[in-house]
C-alpha cells in the first residue's frame, strides 16, 4: 500500500441537533483517483468542507499528506487544491485576474503566475474573454475557471466537488484527460459528483456516504464483489449505488401511488 | 394519463395574481423577524397614507378654488402633478420595490391578451397609481362641486388620463426591467440615481443664485408644454368650462392619441416577452481570436515593497474598488459634500447665516464628517465578497494579512480622499490654522487607526452579503451598524473635548500633541489587535461563509 494522502478518523460534524457526518473513516491512498458518493443531503460536500478546512469538525482529526489539518492548517492549505460547492470565485474579478490572485496567494512568484494562468486560461478556453468579469461568465466557464484555479499551484491533492457540472462535453473530455494525467503523476484527486458514469469512468476507488456515515469503501471490484448483479453482465456502479443506498432511499417504491400520473 | 386542466378566464387570473402578490406581501412580514423592519413599514405606511389623504384634500381643493374662481387653465397643473408622480414614483422604487416579477406568470398558460390585460390591472395596483387615482377621483369631486356641469367632461378626462398613465407606466416599466436587466446598465442606473439625489441639495442654492433669471427662459417654454398629457387633459376641463367645445375634442383625440401610441408599444413589448425574449445577465461578446502564443512578459511590481500576500490584496480590493459603483460614487460624495456645506456655512459668503463660521471650528468638523462616511463600510469589509470569502479559507495565507491588505487599501484611499478635500477646501474657504490643521491630521490618524480594529472585528462578527450596483435589499447587519454609530459617537466624543483643550488652555499645540499620542496609541493597538482577529476569523469561518454564500 502507497502512502496515505487523506486520513480521517470518527470525523463528525453535527449541526445542532442533526449529525450531518457521524464518525466518517476514510483512508485515500496517494495517487488515487477517489470518488465520494451519497445521495442529496448525504454529507458529501460538508465532509469535503471538513477536508479543506472550510468548516470545522464537532469531533475527529483529518490527516493530509501526514499533516494534522487543525494543527497545520496553513501547510496542508499549500499542498492541495479546491473546487468547493459554490465555487469560491471574486465575480468581479476577470479570469486573469482571479488566477493572479490564486497564484500569489498560494505563494507563486508573479512571472509563474501569470504564465501559469495564461496556460490554464487556454487549456480551458477562456483566454477568448480576457476583459469579461467572472460574475458574466456562464455556469460552465465559472466551474471551469474554479478548476483552473485549484491546480495553479500544482497541488498534490486536488478536491473536487461536483465538477462537471454545467461544464460543456468537450472541455469535459479534455479535463478528465487532465485529471487522469495528474493522477498518474501522483496527485490525489478526491471527487464527488451525481453522475455515476463519470466516477466509475474515472475513479479507481469509491466511498458511499448516506446518512452522514460511511456505508461503503473501497476498490470498484472489491464493491462489486459484494453486489449481485444482473446475470452475465459487469455490475455497474449505478447498480452498486442503488443496491447500497436505494433499499432505504424509498423514492422508487412511492412510485405507485402517484395513479392520477400514471 | 392524467386530465388537462381547464385554461381560467381573465378575471380569474386576475383574482390569482392579485392572491399571489398579498400572500408575497404576507410572507416577506412574516420572514423579517426583526419587530423594527414591521415597526419601519407600519410606519411608512401610514405616513404614506397620511400624505395621500392630505394630498386628496389638496387636489379636490384646488380643482374646486381654480373652476370656482375662473382660473380653469390652471387645473393642467394638477394633471402635471398626477402625471409626474405617477410616472416618476414607480422609477423612484425601481430599486427598492417587490421582489415579485410579473414576466415569471409567462409560464403558466396565459394568452397574450389576458397577458396584457393583467399587467394593467397589476399596473393599476401598484402605491403610486393608488394615490394618483384619489387624487384623481377628489379632483372629480372638487370640480363638479365647483361646475356640476362639468362632472361628465371631468369624469372622461380622469378615465383617459387614468388609462393613459397605467399604460405608459406600464410601457417604461417594461423597458426599464429590459434595462436593468443587464448588470452594467444596473450600475448605471444606481449611479444615476444617487448623483440625481445628491443633485438634490444644490437645488436651493442654485434657485436663490439662478433663479431671477431662469423664470422668464421656463415661462418662453410653456407653450411647447400644450402638447402632453397634462395639458390635454386640462385643456379638456378649460375647453367645456368656457363652453369652446373644440378644445375639449383635441383634448380627448390628444390623450386617445397617446393612450393608442402606447398601447401599440406596450403590445409590441409584451408580444415579445410573450414570445420568451432573454432578459440574461450577460450577452455574450463576439468571439475574438484565441492568442496563439502565451503573453508571458511581466511588468516591474510597484508593490514590491509590501509581502506578495498583502500586495495581491491590496491588487485585489483595487479591481473590486474600480468595479463597484457604489463604493466608487462614495469616494465623490464627500468632497461634492464639503462644496455644498462651505457654500452654506463657511467662506465669505454663507447662504445660511451672515456669519460664516470659524475656519478653524469647520475644518476639523469637515475632516470628521468625511472620515465618518469613508470608514462606514469598514465595518462590513466583507460585503461584496460573495462566494470568493471561500478562497481567504482555501488558501495558505492567514488573515492577519487578508485583514492587513484590506486596511491598507481603506487607509490608502482614505489619505487620498483627505488630499483632495484640503484642495477642495483650500479653494473654497481656506485652509485653517497650522496647529488647528496638525492637530486635525492628527486626530484622522487616530479616528481611522482607533476604528479599524473594532471595525474588522464587527466585519467578521456580523457579516452581511451585499450585491453590486443593486438597492433591493441592501442592508448591513443592525448590528454592525449601531458598532458603526457607537464608535463613531466614542471617537467624537474623545476628540471634540481634546479639540478644544488648546482653547481652554491657551496652548494652540495641545491638542496636536495630545492626538499624536492617541494615534501611537491606536497604531499600536491594531497591529497588537491583527493576531486575535486572525483566531476570531477562524472561528467565525462557517457564520462569515454561510453569510457570504447565500
Amino acid at each position: 500500500m502507497g502512502d496515505t494522502a487523506i486520513l480521517t478518523e470518527q470525523l463528525t460534524r453535527r449541526f445542532g441537533g442533526l449529525t450531518a457526518v457521524d464518525n466518517v473513516n476514510l483512508r485515500v491512498t496517494a495517487g488515487q483517483f477517489f470518488g465520494f458518493l451519497g445521495p442529496n443531503g448525504a454529507g458529501k460536500s460538508t465532509t469535503i468542507k471538513m477536508l479543506t478546512g472550510l468548516l470545522s469538525a464537532s469531533s475527529g482529526r483529518v490527516e493530509l499528506l501526514g499533516l494534522d489539518l487543525a494543527k497545520d492548517p496553513v501547510e496542508v492549505k499549500r499542498q492541495i487544491g479546491v473546487v468547493p460547492e459554490g465555487m469560491g470565485l471574486f465575480e468581479r474579478l476577470t479570469g486573469a485576474e482571479y488566477l493572479d490572485f490564486v497564484g500569489r496567494m498560494y505563494g507563486l512568484d508573479r512571472p509563474t503566475t501569470q504564465k501559469r494562468s495564461e496556460e490554464l486560461l487556454e487549456f480551458m478556453q477562456l483566454a477568448d474573454r480576457p476583459k469579461s468579469m467572472i460574475a458574466d461568465y456562464s455556469h460552465g466557464m465559472q466551474k471551469k475557471l474554479a478548476l483552473a484555479a485549484a491546480v495553479i499551484h500544482g497541488p498534490r491533492i486536488l478536491f473536487l466537488d461536483e465538477p462537471f457540472e454545467g461544464v460543456d462535453a468537450l472541455a469535459a473530455g479534455a479535463l478528465k484527460a487532465l485529471l487522469a494525467r495528474m493522477t498518474e503523476r501522483g496527485v490525489t484527486i478526491f471527487l464527488t459528483s451525481h453522475v455515476m458514469e463519470i466516477v466509475e469512468r474515472l475513479c479507481s476507488h469509491v466511498a458511499i456516504i448516506h446518512r452522514g456515515r460511511l456505508v461503503a469503501q473501497g476498490s470498484l471490484d472489491e464493491l462489486r464483489a459484494g453486489i449481485t448483479g444482473p446475470e452475465g453482465s459487469k455490475t455497474t456502479l449505478e447498480q452498486i449505488f442503488l443496491s447500497i443506498v436505494g433499499q432505504s432511499g424509498g423514492e422508487s417504491s412511492h412510485v405507485e401511488e402517484l395513479t392520477w400520473l400514471l | 394519463m392524467a386530465a388537462i386542466g381547464q385554461v381560467l378566464g381573465v378575471g380569474a387570473q386576475i383574482k390569482l395574481v392579485a392572491g399571489l402578490r398579498w400572500r408575497i406581501l404576507r410572507n416577506s412580514l412574516r420572514k423579517k423577524n426583526n419587530r423594527m423592519d414591521l415597526l419601519g413599514l407600519i410606519i411608512s405606511a401610514t405616513l404614506g397614507s397620511i400624505f395621500v389623504l392630505g394630498m386628496c384634500f389638496a387636489f379636490g381643493a384646488g380643482a374646486y378654488n381654480f373652476l370656482a374662481g375662473g382660473q380653469e387653465s390652471w387645473i393642467a397643473l394638477l394633471f402635471w402633478a398626477i402625471f409626474l408622480f405617477w410616472q416618476g414614483f414607480p422609477i423612484m422604487v425601481a430599486g427598492f420595490g417587490a421582489t415579485f416579477e410579473f414576466r415569471t406568470l409567462l409560464r403558466f398558460p396565459l394568452k397574450l391578451g389576458a397577458f396584457y390585460t393583467i399587467s394593467l390591472a397589476y399596473g393599476l395596483a401598484d402605491v403610486g397609481a393608488i394615490a394618483s387615482i384619489c387624487w384623481l377621483i377628489s379632483m372629480t369631486v372638487g370640480a363638479t362641486a365647483a361646475r356640476p356641469a362639468l362632472a361628465p367632461v371631468m369624469v372622461l378626462a380622469a378615465i383617459l388620463f387614468v388609462l393613459m398613465n397605467v399604460t405608459l407606466e406600464r410601457l417604461v416599466g417594461s423597458w426599464l426591467e429590459r434595462l436593468l436587466a443587464g448588470r452594467r446598465t444596473r450600475e448605471l442606473f444606481y449611479v444615476l440615481f444617487v448623483v440625481a439625489m445628491i443633485s438634490i441639495q444644490f437645488i436651493q442654492p442654485a434657485v436663490r443664485r439662478y433663479g431671477h433669471t431662469a423664470l422668464p427662459r421656463i415661462r418662453h417654454l410653456s407653450p411647447y408644454l400644450a402638447v402632453f398629457p397634462g395639458s390635454l387633459a386640462g385643456r379638456m376641463i378649460t375647453g367645456a368650462a368656457r363652453h369652446h367645445f373644440n378644445d375639449v375634442w383635441i383634448g380627448v383625440g390628444g390623450l386617445l392619441l397617446y393612450l393608442g401610441v402606447f398601447t401599440g408599444f406596450l403590445w409590441l413589448r409584451y408580444s415579445a416577452q410573450y414570445r420568451g425574449e432573454e432578459l440574461s445577465e450577460s450577452v455574450a461578446p463576439a468571439r475574438v481570436a484565441v492568442r496563439s502564443t502565451a503573453r508571458t512578459q511581466v511588468n516591474g511590481d510597484a508593490l514590491s515593497l509590501l509581502s506578495p500576500k498583502i500586495a495581491t490584496m491590496l491588487r485585489k480590493e483595487f479591481h473590486y474598488l474600480t468595479r463597484n459603483s457604489f463604493a466608487a460614487l462614495l469616494l465623490i460624495i464627500p468632497p461634492v459634500m464639503v462644496v455644498f456645506f462651505s457654500s452654506q456655512f463657511a467662506g465669505r459668503h454663507p447662504s445660511v447665516s451672515h456669519h460664516a463660521v470659524s475656519t478653524d471650528l469647520f475644518f476639523p468638523g469637515m475632516m470628521a464628517y468625511m472620515i465618518f462616511i469613508l470608514m462606514s463600510p469598514a465595518y462590513n469589509c466583507f460585503a461584496y465578497e460573495g462566494r470568493g470569502i471561500q478562497s481567504y479559507f482555501m488558501a495558505p495565507v492567514s488573515f492577519r494579512e487578508i485583514l492587513l491588505g484590506k486596511n491598507l487599501m481603506l487607509v490608502i484611499v482614505l489619505a487620498l480622499e483627505l488630499i483632495l478635500t484640503i484642495a477642495v477646501f483650500n479653494y473654497w474657504v481656506g485652509l485653517p490654522s497650522t496647529a488647528v490643521f496638525i492637530a486635525t491630521i492628527m486626530a484622522a490618524t487616530f479616528v481611522v487607526a482607533g476604528q479599524l480594529s473594532v471595525a474588522n472585528w464587527s466585519s467578521l462578527s456580523f457579516p452581511r452579503k451585499l450585491q453590486f450596483g443593486q438597492m433591493r435589499g441592501q442592508r448591513q447587519s443592525g448590528m454592525a451598524v449601531l458598532i458603526t454609530f457607537g464608535m463613531q459617537i466614542l471617537l467624537a466624543g474623545i476628540s471634540a473635548p481634546v479639540m478644544f483643550m488648546g482653547r481652554w488652555t491657551g496652548n494652540s499645540w495641545l491638542p496636536a500633541e495630545a492626538f499624536a499620542f492617541l494615534a501611537a496609541a491606536a497604531i499600536g493597538g491594531y497591529f497588537a489587535s491583527l493576531h486575535a482577529l486572525t483566531e476570531l476569523a477562524e472561528k467565525k469561518k462557517e457564520s462569515l461563509i454561510e453569510a457570504l454564500c447565500r
